[in-house]
């Protein structure tokens, strides 16, 4: 892949619709007064959102404690992995390995699975309003992920309806794999957003992946990987070997490239070197925290992530705690990090419903692996070890950029353990 | 107890079983909750014979099945004296592991179940694996040390299974071994056991395996010992 600047005009942009995205419905559905579950006694814990991160804390805080009352709030009522969706993209796995029912948590370790929208919640009086009432909490966990942020990017609106960035799971990777298997142009184009945003080496992933599908398949297309970063800002070095090695002339990356607008009628990207005219694409819009964590005032100003203390996740709030990729964490945005975060805060949770403050250690573990082509991958572990009583913390990194099959058989590994750990 | 009583039993006790294996049973039995007893199953070859402690390699690692019919085991020769010591787990409870066993009490085993997120060698893969001195793991830069590879779990079988590195909360189960005139026999497992939730998460595979999950959970009454290059198609290092 080669590295360069476009000299080309930019033309004017088409902006469309809105693009719904409702994890909070405020103004769409009343407040009602009904209180769903009566009084807490002190134990209840209310988490909000059924991704890697409340799953697994749901889960978590009933094994630390079965004292505890554990309500998870999801408003899907089938969990879809995001891990691992760029293997589906490219038909390296089929969609149904990404599914999970809640079913378990509930059957096995007594969790009550709530499929509700969230539609307001009242953090002075400790309660999580849903479509038809109420429940009170003594302690809250937010596990929401991301939204796109359309609000200070608003050309992305309309994109996401013709060229998903398929950073959310569900039906923008059924709708992108459709899209790339009919593909018969000439040009691909993959945005990557500024980082933070959620599992940093995904696009990278992607572009190798559907590089390497475009070779498998015959395919005459060329790439135009736009970055707003300078380089990957994961896993660099075994990223760009693979692109060198493997894709060379078939691609051009181009990076630190600011997107300025989006044309979709006539497919143009205008970016801060240049246009780029493309014929399909996954288009990767910036990211934040969802709206409502500002609305319940948990976000200010310009803020785009939920600052918490970043070894124990609670909020400026007592007993309110933030995980997965809506906070601002040491861990990369990944559900990796959301599992082990929630097991963290599962901890301080469970001991405080004892009466007693968690006085161990705190681990907070991240591993990251990418495939470089449609057999071989590469991987990093971050590692955090908290010691909650002198406050030291230790940090352990490793990258592992040379590409090999058996990475990428414990890749698959790596998240069939996940999957484990969350719902069997 | 303290440190230094406890150090003064495991003597004592280390002292007493090489006279006297069963005195170290009953001393593990005195631990409730860490210590199960289950068959006691003898460690032979391929051909039914007893295998030798100076037979296992301890450039090798090995495996056998205890103490249901599918839940792998390491067997692992350290290659020295491997003294008896505590575990300690994050709860702040402790058990007793044994140390080695054999003449030269270097002959340990652990279920190969991992307790983070529960791989185990398979007839396809083996991504935990017990690295000899000369197989230096790539994740801590040394031998010695058995490896899961899905998530980097690395656990101490020199310490009773205590984990080293990486996310895994519990040390790994250690199978209790005694030697008794010339023969290595398993009688139990000491520590935390994942098999309640391996049979559950692993229900489809193992009916594969072996035709039902009753089949499956079947006690065993002897051990086969093999290498896991034998057992797995493929051994994944990291």
């Amino acid at each position: 892949m080669q590295k360069k600047s476009l000299g080309v005009n930019r033309r004017e942009l088409i902006l469309g619709g809105a693009v719904a995205s409702a994890f909070l419905v405020s103004g769409v559905v009343a407040k009602t007064k009904n209180s769903l579950l009566g009084s807490p006694k002190g134990n209840r814990v209310v988490v909000v959102g059924g991704g890697y991160g409340g799953v697994t804390a749901a889960k978590y805080i009933r094994k630390e404690n079965p004292d505890a009352e554990v309500i998870l709030v999801e408003k899907n009522q089938l969990f879809v992995s995001c891990p691992l969706s760029n293997h589906f993209l490219v038909g390296l796995i089929d969609y149904g390995s990404l599914c999970f029912p809640y079913n378990k948590l509930h059957t096995k370790y007594g969790v009550k699975v709530i499929n509700d929208f969230v539609v307001d919640i009242d953090i002075p009086k400790r309660r999580v309003y849903l479509s038809d009432g109420y429940i009170e909490y003594d302690y809250l966990v937010l596990s929401p992920g991301i939204e796109y942020d359309f609000e200070n990017y608003p050309f992305y609106k309309e994109t996401a309806w013709f060229y998903p960035g398929a950073f959310k799971p569900g039906s923008e990777h059924l709708y992108l794999r459709r899209l790339l298997e009919e593909f018969e142009g000439e040009s691909i184009v993959i945005t990557v957003p500024k980082m933070p945003y959620r599992c940093p080496p995904a696009p990278y992933e992607r572009a190798a992946l559907i590089l390497s599908y475009i070779k498998e398949n015959g395919l005459k297309a060329h790439m135009y990987f736009i970055d707003e970063n300078e380089y990957p800002p994961i896993l660099r070095e075994g990223f760009m070997k693979a692109y060198n090695d493997f894709y060379k002339g078939m691609a051009t990356y181009l990076t630190g490239v600011k997107i300025k607008d989006i044309d979709v009628g006539s497919r143009k990207i205008i970016t801060s070197k240049g246009e780029v005219k493309f014929d399909f694409g996954s288009i990767i819009p910036p990211m934040k925290a969802p709206e409502f964590l500002r609305e319940i005032g948990l976000t200010y100003g310009k803020e785009k992530w939920v600052k918490v203390d970043p070894m124990t996740f609670e909020s400026k709030v007592q007993n309110v705690f933030v995980i997965g990729d809506s906070c601002e964490s040491y861990l990369p945005k990944s559900g990796y990090a959301a599992n082990s975060q929630a097991k963290v805060v599962a901890k301080i949770v469970a001991s405080r419903i004892r009466g007693k403050n968690y006085e161990g250690r705190l681990i907070q573990h991240g591993i990251c692996y990418a495939m470089v082509n449609l057999k071989s991958a590469i991987m990093v572990e971050v590692e955090y070890k908290y010691d909650v009583k002198t406050r030291e913390v230790q940090k352990i990194l490793r990258e592992d950029n040379t590409w090999k099959v058996s990475t990428a058989k414990r890749y698959y590994e790596w998240a069939r353990g996940l999957w484990r750990d969350m719902f069997l | 107890m303290d440190r230094r009583n406890f150090l003064k039993t495991c003597t004592a006790v280390a002292a007493a079983s090489l006279a006297s294996p069963s005195f170290f049973i009953n001393t593990l039995k005195a631990q409730e909750g860490s210590f199960k007893p289950y068959n006691k199953a003898p460690l032979l070859k391929k051909d039914g014979t007893p295998i030798k402690p100076e037979e296992i390699d301890p450039t090798k690692q090995y495996l056998f099945f205890y103490p249901h019919r599918a839940t792998p085991c390491i067997l692992a020769n350290l290659d020295k004296e491997v003294p008896p010591t505590e575990v300690k787990l994050a709860d702040g409870s402790v058990y007793k592991w044994q140390g080695g066993v054999g003449p030269k009490k270097s002959i340990v085993a652990y279920s190969a179940i991992c307790p983070h997120q529960l791989s185990y060698p398979t007839p396809d893969y083996s991504f935990i694996n017990y690295y000899p001195q000369d197989t230096p793991s790539n994740i801590v830069k040394r031998g010695g040390v058995i490896q899961c590879c899905a998530h980097l779990s690395v656990f101490d079988p020199e310490k009773g299974g205590v984990v080293l590195d990486g996310p895994a909360q519990f040390p790994l189960t250690a199978i209790v071994l005694t030697y008794e005139d010339g023969v290595l026999y398993a009688v139990g497992t000491l520590g935390k056991e994942f098999f309640e939730d391996f049979f559950d998460v692993f229900k489809p595979d193992l009916r594969k395996l072996y035709k039902s999950s009753r089949k499956a959970k079947k006690l065993v009454e002897k051990c086969e010992v093999i290498e896991v290059s034998e057992y797995a198609k493929e051994v994944i290092r990291c």
